[in-house]
């Protein structure tokens, strides 16, 4: 007990201290109470190994509140705004054009070849700067035969002189069959292709000759065209850059771009048409299709062909009791129901037409309804009036991002037999064709093409279109992937840079690791998509554009995405503080103050030791 | 009689299609203002219980008419608690009242709620506006409108300063609100939004708004209480509010053809019958109120584009699959004449080549 005798009386003057208030503020040691022993670590050791365990403890909690954020790549998502948005788009393309004349020309290839490309530039002024269209940086090839003589601007078009020695047998028969002439142009511009790229290359042939009327030009259903007749030099380059810029880049409209309203494809990149004939009032008669037939034989390649712009779907109903919503009035010279141009905005009657029944498409694809009506008995036979007081030959219009309506008057209607009416009737295949080509006509319009084939322009004459049994030409195919492609890119970058700042804006929200993915992905299709571009590869690139927009689409789209779900970190401090809050403001006080107790008893010992010495 | 009645709305409607046709030329020059290419209908009535019968009838009364001027089933969202027609306290089961005169019944036929009962929250209001759905929604629930839609939205029920009350349990700040329009502008859900209010302090809850082409109106100003019309003493409560009276009131004397403008919908309210202030802001609107006819927002509007021709390109196809079969219908003499020189043609050429007849490059040729 004797070595626990000598700390007692310390030990109680120690216990004495302590117990003192701290607001003492001792600062040196008085002489009345000077420390002999050592201060002891016990309670030090005590709060600091309690404040050390609250520190070691706080990661955890940290981690244990962590909300989950997928990393996303924001810089990557701004490089490519910044790569689509600022300057737009556009695709090389390249031209070639053959002259073949009887009479002396005055220019050489090389001359003609600018004059083109400066007339070309003239035409597409205004359209520079249109998302989608080519870039004309590259030389139009030329290539001028006159008689035995051939001459080239450049080495890159491998035209067979002479090729086109064999036109007379065409011109026995009076009249030019065009179709034979396009198959004919087609095997020749194919065999001259060196460089073996089938895309993006568009020819135009020139063929100089005396003829009875002026040359009109004629695009075929491939990638090339013709002007065959009396034309002089001048005229002809006019023509053949008009050809290029209003037909080949621009699609046989004026503008150049085509805008929101005409790209029907929805999100996911799908189309649904849903076909529907529509039985105004069945109590007069009933008819029936057959579709499937129709799907087979003519739906099913054109949807085919248009692979690369969208996903096409078909459905189709057959729906009663649905008259529209307009009026029509009898007119005695037409012998027939008109209604006019006036009229058709109030047509569809959406009470009694219920369209969207699909159960296929999905929240995010598009669809477009394509009707047939059939008028009843008081309506028949119901004919569209033009402004021009014409009567319209297609009897139908489109709808911009909804669909269509062809109005078809049957047979019986049309010389006033009797029909019998408990008979469900069959529209005869004839009479199916016919309406389809009103539908496919009109399908080209909704997505922005027109559906006729003449295209008028002022300057310099007439452009027929010929027509393709896959409802586009492959020149009209290009246009459209290029424009879809331009958009879907656009969508895709405004899409992600939402994105981006929504994510941002909300930093307490989850992202779930499918955004992230959805994300990237979307960034390789878009990198792909630009890389195709750059390579002048159409479709290709509107197929990874379109995934591209998708994924971008999904990503934004999360259903868990809602900010009303997430807490703020305010509501965050206010739910754990008064659970730590407290304990931790005693614990570091208490630890504070027996530093501060140990700091002068230790400078109070070592007083009394020097002292001692 | 029906000649005479075509005239007048012949003429309306030549009016209203100058107007589309000039509105949608200007749009068109540039890339970042769309056509107007469908209307869409939000219409929320956020409380419930058997008190609040004046709320449900206001949302349908609203319905009735927006259907009634042409906007589809397909394209109006309805939220309603439904709880009011086979309420057990309904005197008069199945049926909605708007007017004491028991008149219209809006409850009749054709009536499709979307959001019922419980499922009218805050979670899916905002979740319908953002598009940000569970994927096996289904299509009739979603807002599937595009960037040349025009969207009216209107809510009713009970609200307060920048807040409006979800049936009884939740409430819709006028900051989410807020944000959920900027994120819909951001994905370009619509061309124009028409947000009506019905509430106490109606206009509250619109004053965080900040995107483009919004334009609100509410039936009361901060600190206003807004009122109910009047109270049916037969089914034994009010049946509808002023705000919502007056505005039915204006509609009941449109119909589809006509073209009355909004800003002769925003004054006719009258602050002493409404007893409180219809305040709208107009700022974040660029075009002027006069121009804008009524049914941009409460009717349908449908662009059309009449159709050339048809594509004539199947003409072989078919004829080679029904050779012996002869055109059922009589008109076109002329299509008999050219098919009968196909015959000659298609002996003549190679049959190995795509032939196809004659007849359509002659149809082309003149038609030009």
């Amino acid at each position: 007990m004797a070595a626990a005798s000598a700390p007692t009386p310390p030990s109680t003057a120690e216990i004495a201290e302590a117990a003192e208030p701290l607001p003492s503020k001792l600062e040196n040691s008085e002489p009345d109470c000077p420390r002999k022993t050592r201060p002891g670590l016990k309670r030090l050791a005590l709060t600091f190994t309690v404040l050390f365990s609250f520190l070691l403890g706080l990661p955890f909690l940290l981690k244990s509140v962590e909300i989950y954020r997928s990393p996303l790549p924001f810089r990557e998502i701004d490089d490519l705004s910044a790569a689509v948005e600022s300057i737009p788009l556009q695709f090389p393309c390249k031209f070639r054009a053959v002259f073949v004349g009887t009479g002396g020309s005055s220019f050489d290839a090389n001359e003609l070849s600018v004059k083109i490309e400066h007339q070309m530039r003239k035409i597409a002024a205004k359209d520079s700067t249109s998302c989608g269209a080519c870039s004309y940086n590259s030389s139009v090839s030329v290539v001028i035969e006159n008689g035995a003589d051939c001459f080239r601007s450049d080495n890159d078009f491998n035209w067979k002189c002479g090729a086109l020695s064999e036109l007379n047998k065409y011109e026995d028969s009076g009249e030019y069959n065009d179709e034979l002439f396009d198959e004919y142009l087609h095997s020749l511009v194919d065999e001259s292709d060196s460089r073996g790229n089938g895309g993006n290359v568009y020819t135009m042939i020139v063929v100089r000759r005396e003829g009875q009327k002026d040359a009109s030009a004629v695009v075929g259903k491939y990638r090339h065209g013709w002007i065959v007749g009396r034309v002089s030099e001048e005229e002809a380059v006019k023509k053949v850059a008009s050809v290029f810029v209003k037909a080949f880049v621009n699609g046989g409209k004026e503008e150049g771009s085509i805008s929101g309203e005409f790209m029907p494809v929805g999100a996911d990149g799908k189309i649904v048409l849903s076909f529907n004939l529509l039985n105004a009032d069945p109590h007069d008669w009933i008819y029936d299709w057959e579709f499937q037939e129709i799907d087979d034989n003519l739906l099913a390649p054109i949807l085919k062909y248009l692979k690369p712009i969208a996903d096409i779907s078909v459905e189709s109903q057959v729906l009663y009791h649905t008259p529209k919503s307009s009026f029509s009035y009898w007119d005695e010279k037409l012998w027939s129901y008109i209604f006019t141009t006036k009229d058709l905005p109030f047509f569809v009657n959406s009470n009694e037409w219920h369209l969207d029944t699909s159960v296929a498409a999905g929240g995010r694809s598009k669809i477009l309804h394509l009707v047939v009506y059939v008028p009843s008995a008081t309506e028949c036979p119901l004919l569209l009036q033009l402004p021009n007081g014409k009567i319209s030959k297609s009897n139908g219009f489109i709808s911009p991002m909804w669909g269509s309506v062809v109005v078809w008057n049957h047979a019986a209607c049309l010389n006033g037999s009797k029909m019998d009416t408990r008979v469900r009737h069959t529209i005869s295949s004839e009479d199916m064709r016919k309406i389809f080509e009103v539908f496919i006509g009109q399908l080209r319009q909704l997505f922005g093409l027109k559906s006729k084939g003449i295209f008028r322009d002022t300057s310099s004459g007439t452009i027929r279109l010929l027509t393709s049994e896959s409802g586009f030409t492959e020149w009209e195919l290009d246009v459209l992937s290029r424009q879809h492609t331009c958009f879907n890119l656009l969508q895709c970058t405004t899409t992600l840079g939402s994105l981006s700042r929504l994510v941002q804006s909300l930093p307490r929200m989850i992202i779930k690791e499918e955004i992230g993915e959805q994300v990237r992905y979307s960034l390789e299709a878009a990198k792909s998509a630009l890389s195709n571009v750059s390579a002048g590869i159409y479709d290709a690139s509107a197929v990874s554009s379109r995934r591209a927009r998708s994924f971008s689409e999904d990503a934004f789209y999360h259903p868990s995405m809602m900010s009303v779900s997430y807490y703020s970190f305010e509501h965050c401090f206010a739910v754990y503080s008064p659970f730590f809050l407290p304990v931790a403001l005693h614990v570091l006080l208490a630890a504070l103050r027996e530093w501060k107790r140990y700091k002068q008893e230790s400078r109070k010992f070592k007083a009394w030791k020097a002292k001692k010495d | 009689m029906a000649t005479s009645f075509k005239f007048k709305p012949l003429t309306i409607s030549i009016l209203l299609l100058f107007l589309y046709n000039a509105i949608a030329s200007s749009a068109s020059g540039s890339s970042s203002t769309t056509m107007h290419t469908n209307n869409w209908a939000i219409l929320v009535c956020t409380s419930r219980f058997w008190f609040n019968y004046r709320h449900m009838a206001n949302t349908l009364s609203l319905y009735r008419t927006v259907k009634r001027l042409g906007i589809p089933d397909e394209r109006i969202i309805l939220m309603l608690a439904d709880d009011m027609a086979c309420n057990a306290r309904n005197k008069y089961p199945a049926q909605v009242f708007n007017n004491e005169n028991h008149l219209l019944n809006l409850y009749g036929d054709n009536v499709e709620v979307d959001y019922r009962g419980y499922e009218v929250t805050v979670e899916n209001f905002l979740r319908i506006l953002t598009g940000r759905h569970e994927r096996a929604v289904p299509r009739s629930k979603r807002l599937l409108s595009d960037e040349g839609s025009h969207i009216l939205l209107y809510m009713t029920g009970h609200g307060g300063d920048e807040f409006l009350k979800f049936q009884d349990s939740e409430e819709l700040q006028s900051h989410d609100l807020a944000d959920a329009v900027k994120q819909m502008k951001e994905k370009r859900r619509f061309k124009e939004l028409l947000i009506m209010v019905d509430t106490c302090q109606a206009a509250t809850l619109f004053s965080q708004l900040q995107s483009p082409g919004v334009l609100a109106i509410g039936s009361s100003k901060k600190g206003e209480n807004s009122y109910s019309h009047h109270l049916d003493s037969d089914v034994g409560v009010s049946v509808v509010d002023r705000f919502t009276f007056y505005t039915l009131a204006f509609f009941e004397s449109l119909n589809m053809y006509d073209n009355a403008s909004l800003s002769s919908l925003f004054t006719s309210y009258n602050p002493n019958t409404l007893m409180s202030t219809a305040y709208y802001r107009t700022d974040l609107y660029q075009r002027r109120l006069e121009e804008v006819p009524v049914t941009n927002f409460f009717g349908s509007v449908m662009e059309t584009i009449h159709t050339d021709s048809p594509y004539r390109a199947f003409s072989n196809r078919y004829y080679r699959k029904s050779k012996t079969e002869m055109p059922s219908d009589q008109s076109g003499g002329g299509n008999r004449r050219a098919l009968k020189d196909l015959d000659i043609l298609e002996e003549l050429a190679d049959p190995k080549l795509n032939v196809r007849p004659l007849q359509s490059t002659y149809l082309l040729v003149h038609e030009g």
